[in-house]
C-alpha cells in the first residue's frame, strides 16, 4: 500500500512540475498576456466544461471501463432541456421557471443516459466500451431527430448568467468545477463506495467474491458519470446561448487522454481527481498558451500529442511495480477464462 | 514524511515561480503596451471553421496578402475540427491576446453569439465572413456573393452551354440548405422571365451533399427525361456527381452540366466536356476582402458601394451599411481552372 501511493505521490508532482514548466514557458513566450487577468478569465471559462466531462470519463476509466458516450449525454441532455426552456420562454412564463425546468429536465435527461448505459454494462454484462459506442450513436440520433440538424434557440437572457457570468470575476463555471471536483474527489477517495470502484478496477473478480454488489455500484456510478456530463450540457448550453448535438464533440477523445495523463490507469484500478484535474489544466494551459503566443494550429496539436505520449512513458517506467500487478491481474483474468 | 516534505517544497516553489513570472509578466506587457500605441500596428484575427482544407487554406493566403499589402498583423487560427465549442475557444483565446479585430466565419451562427458579444465589450472590433453570424454582435458581414446575383448568374451560365431552350433538371445538396435554396429560387424566377423555352422537367431533387447520390440521380434522370439537355448542380459535389454520370453515359455533347463547385472537385470532367462550368468565388479575394474592411473599421472609415479594393474589385454595401457582398462570382472552366489550387 505504501509503495502504490508513493508511486501516486511521483505522478501528481510530475504533473505539478509540468504545469509549473507550461505556465512559466507559456509566459515567457506570450510576454506575460498569458498571466494577464483576461487571459486566466478566458481559461476560466473554456476550462469547466471540459474538466467535467474529463472528471466524468475518469470514474469510469478507474473501474476499467470507458465511457464513449459523454459528449453525446452532454448535449442530448442539453437538447431537450433547451426544448423545455425555449418553450416555456416562449410561452412568455417567468424566466425563473423556464431556467429551473430546463435545468431539472436536463438533469433528468443525464440520469435516464446513464442508467441506461449502466443497466446494460452492469446487469446485461456487455462491455462498456461497446455499450457506450451504440449509446454515442443512439444519443446523436436522437438530438438529431429533435434538433433536424439545426440548433435550439431563445432563452430567457439570464440563462447566460450560468455559462457567461462572473462573481468577483471569477467565472461561474469555474466554482461549478471546483464543486464538482470535491464532491467527486470525497466520493472516490473517502467513501467506501469510492474504494470499492478502485477494486472494481483492479480486480472485478475477486471484488464479487469478496461480497461486493458490483453490479449496483457501477450502475449508480454510470448514472453519475451522466451527470456529471449533464452539467457540462447546462454551462455548454448558456455558454453558447442555443444546443446542437456536435457541441464539445471534440472533448471526448481529450477527456480519454486527459484522464491518462493525469495518472488513471487505462486498464482500470488507479486514478485521482487531483492528477485529473492536474491534466486538465495543463491541456488548457498549452492549447490557450499556444494560441495567444500565435503558434500555428498543427504544430499545437503535435506538441498536445508529445506531452500525452512523454508523460505516459515516463509514468510507465517510473511503475515498475505497477506493471507487475498488471500482469498479475491479465493472468487472473485468463485463468478465469 | 518525506513525501509530505517533498509536496510543501514543490507547493512553495510553485508559487514563488508563479508570483515571479506575474510579475515579471506584468512588467513585459506594460512595456508591450507602451510600444505598441506609437507604432499603430494592428492585429487582425481571423477564424474560419477550421484549418487544414483547402477552401480555408486558399482563404488564408488571400488573408496574408492583405497583412503584407497593408501593414497588419494577421492571426489565421481555427480548431482542426468542426466544433463549436474548439472554435468559441480559439475565439476567447483571441480575445485575451488583445487583437484589434476578429472576423469569425461561424460553424453554427447562434454558439458564437455569447463571445462575439465579449469581444464586442472588450473594444474589439467584430465581424463574420464567408457564414453570417448573428446581425446584432458584428459590425461588418462579409458575404461572398449576392444570392440573387449568384443564381441568375448559374442560370446564364446552363444557357450558354444548352442554348436558351429544351429540358433541364436541377440536382440540389438538400432541400433544407437555406443559402442553396435562395439561388434556386431566384435562379428560377430569372429563368421565367429572361429564358421562357427553358423547361424544368421536375423540383430539384436533393442529394445529401454527397457526390455518390449525386451521381445516381443523375443517372435516374437521364433515363426518366430522355430529351433532357441540361443539368444544373447546387451544392459543390452535386455537379460533379452529375458529370460523372453523364462520362459514364458519353453524353458529352447532348447534356450539358453547370453548376456551383470547386475547381479542384471538377478537374477529372472538364476535360472530356462532361463538365462544362462551375462557378464559385475566389476564397482568396474574400480572404483579402475581410482583412482589407477590418483595417478600414480600425481606422474608423466607411466602407461604401463600388470601393475599389486591391485584387478583389468593387463591392457593394447593403442599405444597413455594414453587410458588404463582394464582386462577381468567378467562374472555373477547362481553361482556366489549374490556376485556382483549391
Amino acid at each position: 500500500m505504501k509503495s502504490v501511493r508513493s508511486v501516486l505521490l511521483r505522478t501528481e508532482s510530475l504533473l505539478a512540475m509540468l504545469l509549473i514548466v507550461v505556465i512559466v514557458l507559456m509566459a515567457s513566450l506570450s510576454g506575460g498576456k498569458f498571466l494577464g487577468p483576461r487571459s486566466l478569465q478566458s481559461m476560466g471559462f473554456q476550462l469547466p466544461e471540459f474538466g467535467i466531462l474529463a472528471l466524468a470519463q475518469m470514474i469510469i476509466i478507474i473501474t476499467g471501463g470507458i465511457n464513449l458516450s459523454i459528449t453525446y449525454s452532454a448535449t442530448l441532455s442539453a437538447v431537450i432541456g433547451s426544448v423545455v426552456i425555449a418553450g416555456l420562454n416562449a410561452a412568455h412564463q417567468s424566466p425563473a421557471l423556464a431556467i429551473l425546468a430546463g435545468i431539472v429536465v436536463m438533469f433528468v435527461v443525464g440520469a435516464a443516459c446513464g442508467a441506461f448505459n449502466g443497466s446494460i454494462v452492469a446487469y446485461v454484462g456487455v462491455s462498456p466500451i461497446l455499450v457506450t459506442l451504440g449509446s454515442m450513436t443512439l444519443f446523436e440520433g436522437i438530438s438529431l431527430q429533435i434538433t433536424r440538424g439545426g440548433a435550439v434557440t431563445g432563452f430567457p437572457v439570464a440563462f447566460l448568467w450560468i455559462g457567461n457570468g462572473t462573481i468577483l470575476n471569477i467565472p461561474v463555471p469555474l466554482f461549478l468545477f471546483v464543486i464538482v471536483a470535491a464532491v467527486t474527489y470525497f466520493v472516490l477517495e473517502r467513501t467506501s463506495y469510492g474504494m470499492r470502484l478502485y477494486m472494481i478496477g483492479a480486480n472485478p473478480t475477486a471484488t464479487v467474491y469478496s461480497g461486493v454488489n458490483v453490479k449496483r455500484i457501477l450502475f449508480l456510478l454510470y448514472i453519475y458519470s451522466a451527470l456529471l456530463c449533464a452539467l457540462a450540457g447546462v454551462i455548454m448550453t448558456s455558454r453558447y446561448n442555443s444546443a446542437k448535438e456536435s457541441y464539445g464533440s471534440s472533448y471526448l477523445l481529450q477527456s480519454v487522454a486527459a484522464s491518462v495523463l493525469g495518472g488513471t490507469d487505462i486498464v482500470g484500478g488507479a486514478g485521482k481527481v487531483l492528477g485529473t484535474v492536474l491534466a486538465v489544466l495543463i491541456l488548457q494551459g498549452v492549447s490557450s498558451g499556444l494560441d495567444i503566443v500565435g503558434l500555428n494550429r498543427f504544430i499545437t496539436n503535435v506538441i498536445m500529442g508529445g506531452i500525452l505520449i512523454a508523460v505516459l512513458s515516463v509514468n510507465y517506467l517510473n511503475t515498475s511495480a505497477g506493471s507487475k500487478t498488471r500482469l498479475r491481474r491479465r493472468q487472473t483474468s485468463e485463468v478465469l477464462r | 514524511m518525506k513525501n509530505a516534505l517533498r509536496v510543501t517544497f514543490l507547493g512553495v516553489a510553485v508559487m514563488l515561480l508563479v508570483s515571479l513570472t506575474a510579475w515579471a509578466g506584468g512588467q513585459k506587457e506594460k512595456a508591450a503596451a507602451s510600444t505598441s500605441s506609437s507604432s499603430k500596428q494592428y492585429t487582425i484575427a481571423l477564424i474560419p471553421k477550421l484549418v487544414g482544407v483547402p477552401y480555408f487554406n486558399r482563404a488564408q493566403e488571400g488573408a496574408q496578402q492583405a497583412a503584407k499589402d497593408l501593414g497588419v498583423n494577421l492571426v489565421y487560427t481555427a480548431p482542426t475540427t468542426v466544433d463549436s465549442a474548439a472554435q468559441v475557444s480559439s475565439i476567447e483565446d483571441q480575445i485575451a491576446k488583445g487583437v484589434n479585430a476578429i472576423a469569425v466565419a461561424p460553424n453554427d451562427p447562434a454558439a458564437v453569439t455569447p463571445v462575439m458579444m465579449k469581444a464586442k465589450q472588450a473594444g474589439i472590433i467584430t465581424m463574420d465572413w464567408d457564414t453570417p453570424a448573428d446581425p446584432s454582435v458584428v459590425d461588418y458581414s462579409i458575404h461572398q456573393i449576392d444570392d440573387q446575383e449568384y443564381g441568375q448568374h448559374v442560370w446564364d451560365l446552363l444557357v450558354k452551354y444548352m442554348g436558351d431552350s429544351g429540358d433541364y433538371a436541377i440536382i440540389t445538396g438538400g432541400l433544407s440548405a437555406a443559402n442553396l435554396n435562395s439561388w434556386i429560387k431566384y435562379g428560377e424566377e430569372y429563368a421565367k422571365t429572361k429564358y421562357p423555352k427553358l423547361h424544368l422537367v421536375t423540383d430539384p431533387v436533393p442529394t445529401d451533399e454527397k457526390q455518390q447520390v449525386a451521381y445516381q440521380k443523375a443517372l435516374d434522370l437521364i433515363k426518366a427525361y430522355p430529351n433532357l439537355k441540361g443539368i444544373i448542380g447546387i451544392s459543390t459535389p452535386a455537379p460533379v456527381g452529375a458529370a460523372q454520370a453523364v462520362q459514364e453515359k458519353g453524353l458529352q455533347g447532348k447534356i450539358a452540366v453547370v453548376g456551383t463547385s470547386l475547381p479542384s472537385m471538377s478537374a477529372p470532367y472538364f476535360s472530356d466536356g462532361s463538365l462544362d462550368a462551375v462557378t464559385l468565388w475566389d476564397p482568396a479575394k474574400l480572404g483579402y476582402l475581410t482583412v482589407y474592411i477590418a483595417k478600414m473599421a480600425l481606422e474608423g472609415k466607411k466602407p461604401t458601394t463600388g470601393l475599389d479594393v486591391p485584387t478583389v474589385g468593387k463591392i457593394r454595401v447593403a442599405a444597413d451599411g455594414k453587410t458588404i457582398f463582394m464582386g462577381p462570382p468567378q467562374d472555373f472552366t477547362k481553361d482556366n481552372y489549374k490556376q485556382f489550387p483549391f
